[in-house]
């Protein structure tokens, strides 16, 4: 993989860079340019390791999965009031560092990329999931309800979760 | 310019350099087995960066990078006059070069292309 020299970087820090710069701007939105800056790692390093700017976002979203989405959908599974579930949901589903990437995956890549499709519906099933203790039979419309809260949170100008934040 | 074209048949993707790039380039046509192909993104940045040795080929900067150059202990095959329409495709160790940045007529497409034929695989 490499030519003897030792990688002078955190792959993890580079993916978690990456979210967030994907979860601000969207996929087309951000240059390899955006993202050598934004990870302070070389060009060349960013190829070798990720292969392409696909990669790299696909990596970022499957990150996102792993470490806000999965979790925070078990915090709400555990909830087994209506109410309490659906505010946590809304307060905590794909939010975090690179909040919003999943919603902004759906709309700007799943139609046109099966992988990214894949990693969306992984996401959504997961909300769908966590909301079945307290809604049973109606947590599928109750996961819409959840995105499109946080769909209107994102279009507030004064989004409190710091996805509004240039980096 | 290059024309790059996949060839399902011998699972190879093929770049045919244009014109008179071959004469810059030193190079008419590279072929690499899909496999060995990780990725291909629309880069036109990267044009910006320093080129580093040329191996063999033609340099002149701001009108055309072309031919075998050596980076960082990397090797890149470059073919590229109008950075806006340069396309970086990554390679597996296996093959000669590190990296192909070519120009082609339509960045969008060509990554689409490459992109779709190695995600089936």
């Amino acid at each position: 993989m490499d030519m003897g020299r030792p990688r002078a970087f955190d792959t993890d820090q580079v993916i978690g860079a990456a979210a967030a710069l994907f979860a601000a701007r969207g996929y087309e939105g951000t240059s390899v340019d955006d993202l050598v800056t934004a990870t302070g790692i070389h060009r060349g390093s960013l190829y070798k390791v990720f292969g392409s700017k696909r990669s790299l976002h696909l990596a970022a979203l499957r990150n996102h999965l792993d470490r806000e989405i999965h979790p925070a959908a078990a915090a709400v599974a555990a909830l087994t009031d209506p109410e309490q579930a659906l505010t946590a949901a809304i307060a905590s589903y794909d939010n975090g560092p690179a909040a919003g990437l999943l919603l902004l995956a759906a709309a700007e890549r799943a139609p046109h990329d099966p992988e990214v499709a894949a990693l969306v519906a992984e996401g959504i099933t997961a909300l769908e999931d966590a909301l079945g203790p307290a809604y049973g039979d109606a947590a599928p419309r109750l996961a819409s309800t959840v995105l499109g809260a946080r769909l209107r949170l994102r279009a507030l100008p004064t989004a409190p979760e710091g996805a509004l934040t240039w980096p | 310019m290059a024309l790059i074209s996949i060839d399902r048949e011998r699972n190879l993707l093929t770049a045919e350099i244009q014109g008179l790039d071959k004469l810059w380039a030193l190079k008419s046509r590279l072929e690499i087995p899909l496999a060995h192909v990780r990725g291909a993104t629309h880069d036109p940045g990267i044009a910006r960066e320093p080129k580093g040795i040329r191996v063999g080929g033609t340099h002149l900067p701001g009108v055309i990078t072309a031919g075998r150059f050596r980076r960082h202990g990397e090797r890149l095959f470059w073919d590229v006059k109008n950075p806006d329409k340069a396309v970086v495709i990554e390679l597996a160790d296996a093959e000669t070069y590190d990296r192909l940045v070519v120009e082609v007529d339509d960045p969008r497409a060509t990554v689409a292309l490459i992109e779709q034929s190695i995600a089936r695989r």
